[in-house]
């Protein structure tokens, strides 16, 4: 009975994560960067910055998702696709897996709607520093015009959450 | 929910406390290289040239692919659309037809008249060649800067510093150029300045990016404001990078001293761009820092 019942999910016990399963959130947050390669031709800013958004979701998922430094170099790869400044993903990135392991000492306890407020936070915070860059380099926009990417980029934080999440099982093979 | 951080209490091995302790370390230090990144693309952007042209080039392909699936299926649905009312759609192009054919005439009329006044006044004429054509293939649509992707790159002749135009109207200039693609500042960026002219009465103006598409015009001289809605800004030629008599903006709303101007040519909606060579070659290269006056010599001590 216990053997027949086994059997029917016989791949899902005795298997381990799947081949690549370490370089799976890496991969999936350089597929987020990759977003802005769309070919959307718009007048405006408005568009989350998608390989953030996987990131700081990956990160709060879970801790060991990957070695904390490895944002730098994926930061890079961000900036070199984006056409961003060459910089500002590569200093901001591991500067939020930083933050995120102080909220990680500071919570208590964690649900839903904390890991969105630190994703929002995050995302405000990026935002302005991606602000601040553009007008060091001579575009001094108003920061409301930074406002429909910000709550656009909080309002798809459940969606990259919702992905990092489904990955993260395929991954680990459950 | 979230489990307690892992590694965070190593316990006694000494292997992960030094494994944790190095992660630290390296990600401390990539937040700093990459300040100093930052800071040196913020300063000297044109060290990078190369990386980020070699960037364009391999991510450009991509986009262009998918951009030509987006153009034949929306030519599809507006092919459809086209048949569905064709026979409206006919009498209507025929009335324009003759009536722009009434205006060629008269324009080839005025050209005449524009050659013999040229010729009469000996002005030298400004070649316009197109440098290359591309696509606009992808923009930047998640960031404050507004940067187009063009499917033409130095292979083809492109250069940092051109100006890019479609036969609607100005569009901006080339900033990075890989060997099959380049990145263009379009008009709409807060940091791109376009010296114009209104059409009207030939008044200088001053066009400036707002970063959402549309321009913030100003008048040159102080004084009332001399915009009105409708008004249609061609480019100056002035600071000689921008070609002059390009169509650049059209009038929508009067601010206090100025205006609101969209840009005639629409990136998104136009399929090919033109490359062209900056008006006046010596904008081509940025301009050679001035030579150290030459050291006095020391008169050498006698002997």
């Amino acid at each position: 009975m216990v053997r027949s019942a086994l059997q029917q999910r016989s791949g899902a016990i005795g298997r381990g994560p799947r081949r690549g399963a370490l370089l799976a959130p890496a991969m999936s947050v350089v597929a987020g960067s990759l977003v802005s390669l769309l070919p959307i031709v718009s007048s405006a800013g408005w568009g989350p910055d998608a390989g953030f958004l996987m990131l700081i979701a990956w990160r709060l998922l879970r801790a060991d998702a990957w070695p904390a430094w490895w944002a730098a170099p994926l930061g890079l790869v961000n900036d070199l696709v984006t056409g961003a400044p060459i910089g500002q993903s590569v200093a901001l990135w591991p500067l939020a897996m930083l933050l995120l392991d102080l909220a990680d000492r500071r919570t208590l306890w964690r649900d839903y709607w904390i890991e969105w407020l630190l994703a929002a936070l995050l995302i405000l915070g990026e935002v302005w520093f991606s602000w601040r860059v553009a007008a060091w380099s001579g575009a001094h926009l108003p920061f409301s015009a930074m406002l429909p990417t910000a709550l656009l980029t909080m309002i798809a934080f459940p969606l990259a959450a919702g992905i990092a999440g489904l990955i993260d099982r395929w991954r680990l093979g459950r | 929910m979230a489990p307690p951080p892992a590694g965070s209490r190593p316990g006694w091995s000494r292997r992960a406390q030094y494994g944790l302790f190095f992660t630290l370390i390296a990600t401390i230090a990539g937040v700093i290289v990459g300040l100093m990144m930052l800071g040196l693309s913020l300063v000297a952007p044109s060290n990078y040239a190369v990386v980020r042209g070699a960037a364009l080039d391999v991510t450009a392909p991509i986009t262009g692919s998918l951009r030509s699936v987006t153009t034949t299926v929306g030519g599809l649905t507006s092919g459809a659309s086209d048949y569905w009312d064709a026979a409206r759609q006919n009498g209507q192009l025929r009335r324009d037809n003759r009536a722009l054919l009434q205006r060629m005439i008269e324009a080839k009329a005025i050209q005449l008249e524009n050659a013999q006044l040229k010729a009469a006044l000996q002005l030298r004429e400004h070649s316009r060649e197109a440098v290359a054509t591309g696509r606009i293939v992808g923009s930047s649509f998640e960031s404050p800067r507004r940067f187009a992707v063009l499917s033409a790159g130095s292979g083809d002749g492109v250069a940092v510093g051109m100006p890019v135009r479609t036969a609607a109207g100005l569009i901006g200039r080339v900033i990075e150029a890989g060997r099959f693609a380049s990145r263009i500042l379009l008009i709409s960026d807060r940091a791109n300045v376009v010296p114009a002219r209104l059409l009207r009465d030939g008044l200088p103006v001053i066009s400036t990016g707002r970063g959402d598409g549309t321009l913030d015009v100003r008048p040159l001289e102080v004084g009332r404001n001399p915009f009105r809605v409708g008004d249609v800004l061609i480019t100056s030629g002035t600071g000689g990078l921008y070609p002059p008599l390009v169509p650049v903006a059209k009038i929508i709303r009067l601010d206090d001293d100025g205006a609101i101007a969209v840009p005639l040519a629409d990136p998104s909606s136009s399929s090919f761009a033109i490359v062209e060579r900056p008006f006046e070659p010596l904008a081509e290269q940025q301009p050679p820092p001035p030579a150290p006056p030459p050291l006095p010599k020391k008169p050498k001590a006698k002997p």
